[in-house]
């Protein structure tokens, strides 16, 4: 039996991703006024988060800006336990987490999002939300740094 | 990430299994410091380096045997962007000594101005070898081999 | 458009790692054993299809296996990339190639060689905007999806065990699936470890490096080659909006497999699919699935999947049999994995099934599953 030969190698890949016109409005909103974008499709009048140039379910140009609120609605939601290298560090990322799908008051479409509850036990489809905002923002996803269940409601 | 541009990195590890030929050829290197070929029933070509099947004819080749280690250089390059790495990379084709295709490998020990299609080279095997195709190290012309008289 | 017929099949065992052959070995032994089904050489062969998802194994260029494994040598060859769907793509590129008069005979193989790359993270290199920052690999994907699935229908973590067990114990039958476990019980799944609320290890597939290939004759070649062609009937493919966001409740609508489904079915003439097709080779990389798609290829009523597996319908030998291959759940190296679905459909309607063999299959269904809720449905049947 002839030994079996492996051959290893790291891949070291960089990107330089354009955002687009769109993502670009949204990105200046969110980091100069904490402001969520979305825009809407003026066939079916969905509000689409995240912002994009269409709609792919009427494929017509998405010209109006919607602001959407911080507060929402989950429509989804799982407590992740398997171990994920996170994409954006290369790092392990710390588990278990819960991954939401949340649709934020104003949107018609759902934002995949961090959710963290006092009590995991409370998690639930239709539970309202709000976003946790960080101190410093740079104009990234991660100013939000992760949704919260809303109490004040 | 600035408006326009988001940036981002990621190191991705991979684990490429070279197959029970391409295994038989490398442990041949780091062990014998010997190059198989492995000739193909149908078109009777050898085929170094040595593989479990003829891509032309799709069939198994039945007949390993050593080829070299003198060759022929058929052609060669030394690209720009090779002349940064440490040592300056040049590429080249061999026709080694009973092959009937080009091997692919590097050139070492050679002034620029010698090189020429048709020049006699032999392998110079890496004094630490692990089984990868580098632990022949280069080819370097020679005048007269063992293996070939001119 | 004129008929086309699948006229052999081959496969490669499915395991955690191959380690005796290299990707072109991999492919090379796929193709060959589908050529000898056939009765042919690759000298056949008109062109060559072939399928990988080729960030999962870190070898730029996999088209070049078309030439060096899959007995593409000065012959049209293209390799195509869909994600999940990569297999069924390939495999109704391969359809089209035939049927539409280009070429005679087709070749189709399928590979993935998981154990030599970084599939997670390579599912994770997602849209850097948005997806990238919150990826949480298939496993998440689909845990988001499934807890909307079981919050509207219903169904029980048991019922979706019943699947895993079911899948690994028809995997038993075939000798080429990777998780072969004839015994698994429904405890043992649900005991398996959390990946994400609510799938467990068991309920996921696995893993696998492995191969499948496929090869198509036109009509007038078909029958003069093969006793028993699997005659393509079908062929549908559709996909929908990319972000996970949009695809909101995308377990319960299935939008894509549901037009995909009744188009094809449309094109057969199938109005009670539960009655008029005899075996179904679902893409299902996770249990909860399986009991979605039912509802959206109708096998049942909206709200009834957890009672179709309860009854054994889908089991080997219930009225409508689903995956005896054993499916996704049992073997998945996913470049492959669809053209197994329609490999298995074929072999069925041709006899060759072995001992995973449903008797008198003339109607099978194979169907193909992307991550983005991509969809594609074909019908292979006895008849042309």
């Amino acid at each position: 039996m002839t030994e079996l030969l492996k051959i290893s190698h790291t891949m070291h890949l960089e990107w330089r991703y354009g955002v687009g016109a769109s993502f670009h409005e949204f990105i200046a909103a969110l980091r100069a006024r904490a402001q969520i974008l979305g825009r809407r499709c003026p066939g079916c009048q969905r509000v689409y988060l995240p912002p994009r140039p269409v709609c792919g379910n009427c494929y017509v140009e998405l010209r109006d800006w919607v602001e959407v609120r911080d507060t929402g609605t989950v429509r989804a939601f799982t407590i992740v336990h398997t171990p994920i290298i996170d994409p954006t560090t290369g790092a392990r990322r710390p588990s278990p987490y819960t991954m939401a799908l949340i649709q934020l008051d104003g949107a018609d479409t759902t934002l995949n999002h961090y959710l963290e509850a006092s009590d995991p036990t409370k998690l639930r489809i239709g539970m309202r939300v709000r976003a946790v905002w960080r101190a410093q923002r740079m104009g990234l996803l991660g100013d939000i740094s992760h949704f919260t269940e809303l109490t004040d409601e | 990430m600035n408006d326009d541009f988001v940036t981002a990195g990621v190191n991705l590890q991979f684990h490429y299994a070279a197959g029970a030929a391409a295994s038989r050829f490398l442990c041949a290197l780091r062990d014998e410091q010997k190059i198989f070929g492995a000739r193909c029933p149908e078109c009777r070509r050898v085929l170094a380096p040595a593989r479990s099947f003829c891509p032309r004819c799709f069939v198994e080749t039945n007949e390993w045997l050593e080829v070299g280690p003198g060759g022929t250089l058929s052609a060669f390059v030394a690209p720009p962007f090779a002349q940064l790495l440490e040592p300056a990379l040049t590429l080249a084709l061999i026709r080694l000594d009973g092959a009937d295709t080009a091997f692919v490998h590097r050139l070492g020990e050679f002034d620029a101005p010698m090189l020429r299609r048709g020049l006699r080279v032999a392998p110079v095997f890496a004094a630490s070898r692990q089984g990868h195709i580098l632990d022949l190290a280069y080819f370097k012309p020679v005048e007269f081999d063992n293996a070939h008289s001119i | 458009m004129r008929r086309a017929a699948i006229i052999g099949t081959g496969q490669t065992k499915h395991a955690k790692a191959h380690d005796d052959m290299n990707q072109a070995e991999l492919v090379r032994q796929a193709a060959t054993r589908a050529l000898s089904d056939a009765g042919i050489t690759f000298r056949e062969v008109d062109a060559v299809v072939l399928a990988n998802m080729e960030l999962f194994e870190g070898r730029a260029l996999p088209e070049m296996w078309v030439g060096a494994g899959a007995g593409g040598y000065l012959k049209p060859a293209i390799k195509i990339a869909t994600g999940g769907t990569s297999g069924t793509s390939a495999a109704i590129a391969g359809y089209h190639q035939c049927a539409s008069g280009l070429f005679d005979i087709v070749l189709v193989v399928g590979w993935e060689k998981h154990s030599e790359g970084a599939t997670q993270t390579g599912m994770a290199m997602v849209d850097p905007l948005w997806d990238r920052n919150v990826a949480s690999g298939a496993v998440g994907n689909f845990a988001l999806s499934i807890s909307q699935y079981v919050a509207e229908r219903g169904v029980t973590p048991a019922q979706a065990a019943k699947v895993a067990v079911k899948a690994r114990r028809n995997a038993a039958k075939n000798p080429y699936a990777h998780l072969q476990i004839p015994d698994l019980t429904v405890e043992q799944v649900l005991r398996s470890p959390m990946l994400a609320d609510p799938v467990h290890r068991l309920d996921m597939c696995p893993q696998s490096d492995g191969a499948c290939a496929l090869v198509y004759a036109a009509q007038g070649v078909a029958e003069k080659l093969c006793a028993q062609p699997a005659w393509v009937r079908a062929a549908v493919t559709r996909h929908d909006q990319p972000y996970i966001g949009d695809l909101d409740r995308r377990l319960v609508t299935m939008r894509t497999l549901r037009d995909a489904a009744r188009a094809a079915y449309h094109q057969v003439g199938i109005v009670e699919p539960r009655k008029q097709i005899d075996v179904a080779e679902i893409y299902e990389p996770v249990s909860y699935a399986e009991l979605a798609w039912y509802e959206a290829l109708g096998f049942c009523a909206e709200g009834k999947a957890g009672e179709l597996i309860d009854e054994g319908v889908t089991e080997m030998n219930g009225e409508l049999p689903v995956n005896p291959s054993g499916g996704v759940l049992s073997s998945n190296p996913v470049g492959a994995s669809g053209v197994l679905r329609v490999a298995e459909a074929a072999m069925q309607v041709m006899g060759r099934a072995g001992a995973h063999q449903i008797a008198d299959a003339r109607v099978a269904l194979a169907t193909g599953y992307g991550v983005y809720a991509w969809s594609d449905v074909m019908i292979l049947s006895a008849d042309t």
